[in-house]
């Protein structure tokens, strides 16, 4: 007999060991938020009567711990989770499995990731160091503590936008929402809950690590990009604008029977751009999943 | 004893996991705006009290595998009392889709009825 959300939340998590860790994280949070409303509902049309005395209609109606496991552990594996970009590609062998990659969705997914990240990566420095320097200033003083929970809370839902982009360009699995704290716990315990948990201050670290990366990522893959298409455009600019391509010393044009070479080597160096954006995103998809993710 | 009661859970369960997909795009093509998992769980109850066909935990794996699908696109907007919710609403393609979809259902409905008259 299952009392209050928390144990059945607790029982939930216990029933879907094992399976992916934003699965966990989406299953638990939808529960919390149909067992949180139904309860106040409950709560409202029968006054005077407690959470624990209305519970287990609710979950008759909703589903033991092991029967919304089962639903969720069935969706998953009959509609597995393929986002746009995660779609698999036919895996060919030899030259057209190399330039199969400018077609593959999931590597421009990754090489749009790449080039966002200047930006996000500023934003979310940008971010941490104002907020944190706020935040660290303002401690001497008793405001000093909302404002740092705030800051800190900012960080969460900065992680899970972050999760969004992750999921969407680089199909690494994210949870759509947090996990919230307790809802029966009061403010000073939600302060306390938010200071304790690894991932706020991981998130933390992420975002301030990803200026860095992000300059790394943007700079090289733009770089990549933009010399692979002066190559494969050099028989255009040279030929018909009568644009040295610059790549010689000097002013000098590129002799007319090496233009196809240089074309050819123009599209390598995309696809060998793509495949660095399809690695690439599937490690920064790695590493954004045990940053962001509670586990 | 048990094991018809499985085979008619399982049964039930089956065609559950088809016609549910079915049920809540076909809930949020009328409701015309966007709505949150206990919302429409209470919309079905209070349609069919007399058919709980599943259990109202199994909607919400089924709306996000209908998101993951783009037939349904979501957003979370924080609640007063408690945790925040999550809102779904039917896609251009989720509304194609049931049209196809409704037009599938019609025929086997038709199909499996000339079975079972006989």
């Amino acid at each position: 007999m299952i009392l209050d959300i928390r144990t059945y939340l607790e029982e939930l998590k216990v029933e879907l060991k094992g399976m992916d860790v934003a699965l966990v994280q989406d299953a638990l949070s939808d529960a919390e938020e149909f067992l949180t409303t139904a309860v106040q509902d409950a709560l409202e049309s029968q006054p005077g009567s407690a959470e624990a005395g209305v519970l287990g209609g609710i979950i008759d109606r909703y589903g033991a711990p092991s029967e919304v496991a089962a639903a969720y552990k069935e969706t998953e594996s009959r509609f597995p989770r393929l986002p746009l970009s995660s779609r698999p590609s036919k895996s060919k062998k030899g030259l057209s499995g190399y330039f199969g990659v400018i077609s593959d969705l999931k590597a421009w997914g990754a090489f749009l990731y790449m080039v966002l990240s200047l930006l996000t990566g500023s934003i979310y420095f940008g971010w941490a160091l104002m907020g944190g320097s706020i935040s660290a200033m303002s401690l001497i003083l008793i405001i000093g503590i909302p404002i740092t929970s705030l800051f800190l809370l900012s960080i969460r839902g900065i992680a899970l936008l972050e999760g969004g982009l992750v999921e969407a360009l680089l199909g690494t699995r994210m949870p759509r929402k947090p996990l919230f704290v307790t809802p029966n716990l009061g403010w000073i315990d939600k302060i306390k809950a938010l200071l304790a948990e690894s991932v706020t201050w991981k998130s933390l670290l992420y975002m301030i690590v990803q200026l860095p990366l992000g300059y790394i990522y943007f700079f090289v893959s733009a770089g990549l990009l933009l010399f692979s298409l002066s190559f494969i455009s050099a028989p255009v600019l040279e030929l018909v604008i009568h644009k040295p391509l610059e790549i010689w010393r000097g002013d000098a044009f590129t002799p007319v029977w090496l233009l196809p070479v240089v074309s050819a080597a123009g599209f390598f160096l995309l696809a060998l751009t793509l495949h660095l954006a399809k690695w690439v995103g599937k490690v920064q998809g790695r590493w954004a999943k045990y940053m962001l993710v509670r586990k | 004893m048990t094991e018809a009661v499985d085979a008619n859970k399982k049964f039930q369960k089956e065609l559950n996991s088809g016609t549910a997909a079915l049920v809540l795009l076909s809930i949020l093509d009328v409701a015309g705006k966007p709505m949150y998992g206990y919302q429409i769980a209470k919309l079905i109850e209070a349609k069919r009290p007399d058919l709980p066909m599943m259990k109202q935990g199994a909607f919400y794996p089924v709306l996000r595998s209908l998101e993951t699908g783009g037939l349904l696109e979501s957003y979370v907007k924080p609640s007063v009392a408690g945790p925040p919710r999550r809102y779904y609403r039917i896609t251009h393609e989720g509304r194609e889709a049931l049209a196809k979809w409704v037009e599938i259902w019609d025929l086997t409905k038709v199909f499996v009825d000339d079975f079972l008259k006989g």
